[in-house]
């Protein structure tokens, strides 16, 4: 199993560990918890480590063209210094990993993909790449930290940094003279950042934060919380939401696909099955009875019938609540009523809007 | 160190039972080394008052933010009562699992022969 850079200090606060994507990470420290770690980023500021996050430079002359033919969103529609959220497809429209491109040039991208997709996105570019294009595996070169909340520019403001960044740009900071990328993104649906310092410096720098984020009573959390945060906005979760078998049509992730530029990888597929309609549908589902869906439960209509089967379900600790998301028959819209298969009980869902709580991130 | 009182019986699935006022009448929980590797716990599901439970059979779940836990009963008998305040507090599991947080209470039928003692339950937890 790898180790983030920051792995000394999970085990000094005695952070429950798990395997992520390859990688020895923390869900939750006992002196917290997931509820209060989870709390502290929708209430004030949480902080991350999320250095299992895969990391990959794309440079060289038409960098920009040979990544639009690749990727599904339209690299064309940012400038330099923003970041795009965007996929990367097979050509039968399966995802191989969703991920955030940051366009520092038109021939020098970073891409942050998935932990446990990062090699197999950097071995489908490179498989596709012209000869005077580099694509760079940096896995182990930079660490990530993502800070996360309503406080989150507040503690950045004590460093010295400017943080008026419009959200999804990004640009290089200096944190105690140690140098990192400071992204306005994040995974939570609170307005943040994510930091990316070299993995050399990623301790000092986590240390420096974390100290300023205790100042501000703020929490360092785990990636349990992480999870129910993003759930609760209905972001999707590669594995889950999103995989080789589930296309971007189904997922309802098309707003990341640039429909409009010409060919990309899986372009034929994904469009026949945007024209024709996909047979199922991402949808968030509100619990109405007690219980917690969880990943692979199956869904019925109220008569009983198989129309689904959840992806990703979690207890909203916002609303107190059992909430999921699920691969639905597109027969089903928001305002239906279904029921979830909780291990031989029946549990009433209604079909919502997301997200679930609002988001702040801008 | 989790908290192991001397004076309950453990199972090996990680439940404590005590002794009540009322003969054949016993008091459940889970033991604080459960609730703390678990964690937040945020749904209790518990038996009804009146089924009849089996030791070591699954008699209800405990779920935190990620996982779910099934709960076994430590004898045979009859639920007796159960501790409703969990479902709307069960977050009472992890901050006093000996105490506030018990799940219910069985009029036993049958003893179970695999109770372990304080002393048994440190060592398979150590």
């Amino acid at each position: 199993m790898k180790l983030s850079p920051l792995h000394q200090r999970h085990l000094d606060r005695n952070a429950k560990m798990a395997d992520f994507g390859g990688w020895l990470m923390p869900i939750d420290y006992p002196d917290t918890g997931v509820l209060v770690e989870h709390a502290a980023v929708r209430e004030r500021v949480g902080i991350f480590d999320v250095s299992h996050l895969g990391k990959a430079s794309v440079k060289g002359k038409g960098a920009l063209e040979f990544l639009n033919e690749q990727f599904t969103n339209d690299l064309t529609r940012i400038v330099d210094g923003q970041a795009q959220y965007t996929l990367l497809c097979n050509s039968s429209g399966g995802v191989i990993d969703d991920l955030i491109a940051y366009r520092k040039s038109p021939n020098d991208f970073f891409l942050i993909p998935n932990a446990s997709n990062t090699a197999d996105v950097v071995s489908a570019l490179q498989s596709q790449a012209p000869a005077d294009i580099q694509i760079v595996n940096l896995h182990d070169a930079f660490g990530v930290i993502a800070l996360q909340g309503p406080l989150a520019a507040k503690v950045l403001e004590k460093f010295g940094i400017k943080t008026d960044l419009d959200y999804m740009c990004f640009s290089n900071v200096s944190i105690n003279s140690h140098s990192a990328i400071l992204c306005r993104t994040g995974y939570t649906g609170e307005f943040g950042f994510e930091i990316v310092p070299q993995w050399e410096e990623a301790l000092q720098v986590w240390d420096a934060l974390v100290a300023v984020v205790s100042e501000f009573e703020g929490a360092v959390c785990g990636l349990g919380a992480r999870d129910t945060l993003r759930t609760e906005m209905g972001y999707p979760l590669h594995g889950h939401e999103l995989s080789l078998e589930i296309s971007p049509v189904q997922a309802s992730a098309t707003w990341a696909i640039g429909w409009k530029k010409g060919v990309f990888s899986g372009s034929e597929i994904l469009r026949k099955e945007r024209e024709d309609g996909p047979e199922r549908r991402s949808q968030a589902m509100l619990c109405i009875g007690r219980g917690i869906p969880r990943a692979g439960m199956e869904i019925k209509d109220t008569d009983g019938k198989k129309v689904g089967i959840v992806t990703s379900g979690t207890f909203s600790p916002t609303l107190k609540n059992g909430i999921s998301l699920g691969l639905v028959d597109s027969t089903f819209a928001v305002g239906d009523h279904l029921i979830i298969d909780v291990r031989g009980r029946d549990c009433e869902v209604e079909i919502v809007k997301l997200p679930f709580v609002a988001s702040h991130v801008r | 160190m989790s908290h192991v009182p001397d004076d309950l019986k453990y199972t090996k699935e990680h439940e404590w039972i005590a002794d009540t006022q009322i003969a054949q009448r016993v008091r459940m929980g889970i033991t604080d080394f459960a609730q703390s590797a678990l964690g937040d716990i945020v749904y209790v599901q518990l038996p009804n008052v009146g089924e009849k439970v089996t030791a070591g059979k699954v008699c209800g779940e405990v779920e935190s933010t990620k996982s779910v836990s099934e709960i076994y009963a430590p004898v045979s008998g009859t639920i007796a009562a159960i501790n409703d305040s969990l479902v709307g507090a069960p977050e009472t599991l992890n901050s006093d699992p000996y105490g506030q947080g018990w799940l219910c209470e069985i009029v036993i039928t049958e003893h179970s022969a695999d109770l372990l003692s304080a002393q048994q339950y440190i060592e398979i937890t150590a």
